[in-house]
């Protein structure tokens, strides 16, 4: 891998102080019927942080997001922003999904600009916002373009744009590089980083990707197989731009996957429940 | 758009061919009951200078058809999209009254006629049996149309805080409009076939279909054929309007509509 090369020297973001209240306060369980899928799942994100949350597959991630973004209501329980029941009708949240999600009758500036026009803002701010942003993820000259005229890599950045281009409160980002191709994938993660350096927001990024967790995160969040709940909560401290290929990189890496891995033992089968 | 001559070229010929053809079968068989297409030609230049044995002008008789089926297909298409939309984007609805609904798809409108000749005289009486004809591509397609809205891109709308009424409008009808389209054109194909059949039936002195009938009884073969290739002309006119705005609107598509 070859991450640290092309980093600019930026410098790492400070959270705000440990014992202020968190911009984003999480404290939920969640059940479908008989089926628990989450037990107490309880956290907080500082403003302007970036968290990752990890976990097995059938953790109920969807759910989580789905619940992190207000529109689903937990069974228990509530998710806060700014101290207020999270509402997409009242805060700014943004969403980048792992499918494919740019509104293929748009074009690549209409997409940008979809939340922006939902929220109402002004026609002049929105023009400069959309501007600005398609700047930051090198979409310039391609405004005009539908989503089939563009690469998967190219509409996966028109996404993760439409989500940064709104003030956005809470950034979820749902294993938004996924399908992509390992060189995308590492190019867009940096991109994501830089845009996050530019335009401060608090972002929530769910991964199965250890590797990714650790390089994007400033702090990881394990969960469990279902019922999920907290496993580790790690702090990540290591000074960006990140080297993948560092001792304390991969002594960190190495011990959030250990976790994973007894989570996985100790879930058993319930770990393949959908 | 840049219009491709070759096509264009190749069609010509094939046209050319087809009244050679013709022309040849004609000459061979050289019976009156077999008109060759000069002749389709003279009667053509007959009707529309000096009109029908009453006088009645080709163009009268074309606008009445056409009118009739922009009224029915309009009404088709005003019913269809909004009903079409609601049944799909609440299915239980539909699925509570589909019993009610599916059987009369299977009504042809022509067979509607008996019943329209008691109930209806003049336009409402063919608006009526069009509306029918065109109704159910528009309901059908659209119905179907909703269920691929992606549940992601309703959800693009509903994290920003977006009402039902912008998903309906910004979510669901640009994915259905390629649908509701594409209905639109089977219903007009749907509209043609009933007014020729409902002109034929009777009960107007005017129409392509009335036309057609009177130069029956007179066994005057070639003005028949000319109200036929008349009927074919402005239905494939109508599809060739219905297939611009298709492309002007869909832009977006990766698809090509054939």
């Amino acid at each position: 891998m070859a991450l640290a090369g092309d980093i600019v020297n930026a410098p790492t973001p400070v959270a705000a102080s440990v014992d202020s209240r968190p911009k984003v306060e999480v404290d939920i369980s969640h059940r479908y019927g008989a089926l628990k899928v989450h037990e107490g799942v309880r956290f907080g994100v500082q403003e302007n942080e970036f968290l990752c949350i990890a976990g097995p597959s059938g953790c109920g991630k969807t759910t989580l997001l789905d619940i992190l973004c207000g529109l689903l209501a937990p069974s228990v329980g509530q998710v806060l922003i700014d101290g207020e029941r999270a509402d997409p009708k009242r805060h700014n949240i943004s969403f980048v999904f792992q499918e494919p999600s740019t509104l293929p009758w748009l074009t690549v500036w209409d997409n940008i600009a979809t939340g922006l026009r939902i929220k109402k803002q002004p026609e002049a701010q929105i023009d400069a916002m959309v501007a600005d942003i398609i700047r930051t993820v090198n979409l310039t000259g391609f405004e005009r373009y539908y989503p089939h005229q563009i690469s998967g890599g190219m509409k996966q950045r028109v996404a993760i744009a439409r989500a940064f281009a709104t003030q956005a409160d809470l950034v979820l980002m749902d294993e938004p590089f996924v399908s992509l191709d390992q060189p995308t994938r590492e190019r867009m993660q940096q991109e994501v980083l830089d845009i996050w350096q530019h335009h401060k927001r608090t972002i929530i990024f769910v991964t199965h990707n250890l590797e990714e967790a650790v390089f994007l995160g400033d702090r990881v969040i394990i969960l469990s197989a279902k019922p999920a709940s907290i496993v580790a909560d790690i702090p990540i401290k290591l000074q960006r731009p990140r080297d993948p290929l560092s001792i304390e990189f991969t002594a960190l890496r190495a011990h959030c996957v250990r976790l994973l891995q007894e989570v996985h033992v100790k879930g058993g089968g319930a770990a393949t429940a959908p | 758009m840049t219009i491709k001559m070759r096509p264009i070229a190749l069609n010509l010929l094939s046209l050319a061919v087809f009244a050679a053809v013709w022309q040849a079968g004609s000459m061979a068989v050289g019976s009156p009951f077999f008109p060759a297409p000069l002749e389709i030609v003279r009667a053509f230049l007959r009707l529309a200078a000096s009109g029908d044995t009453q006088g009645t002008s080709l163009w009268i008789h074309s606008w009445a058809s056409l009118y009739r089926v922009l009224v029915g297909f309009a009404a088709g298409v005003l019913l269809g999209v909004p009903l079409g939309l609601l049944m799909g984007l609440y299915r239980n609805v539909y699925a509570a009254t589909r019993s009610v609904i599916e059987p009369f798809r299977f009504i042809p409108p022509i067979a509607w006629i008996p019943l329209a000749i008691i109930f209806f005289s003049g336009l409402p009486r063919f608006a009526f049996l069009i509306f029918l004809g065109a109704f159910f591509p528009v309901f059908t397609s659209t119905l179907v149309g909703v269920q691929r809205v992606e549940l992601v891109h309703r959800k693009v709308a509903l994290v920003y805080g977006a009402s039902r009424l912008y998903v309906l409008t910004h979510i669901v009808v640009p994915t259905v409009l390629p649908d509701i389209l594409a209905g639109m054109r089977i219903a007009m194909g749907a509209a043609w076939l009933t007014i020729v059949a409902a002109e034929l039936a009777g009960g107007t002195n005017e129409g392509l279909g009335r036309m057609m009938l009177n130069y029956s009884e007179l066994l005057k073969i070639p003005e028949i054929i000319v109200g036929m290739i008349l009927i074919g002309l402005i239905g494939f006119v109508l599809n060739e309007i219905l297939l611009l705005v298709e492309r002007y609107l869909f832009k977006w598509r990766w698809q090509v509509t054939l």
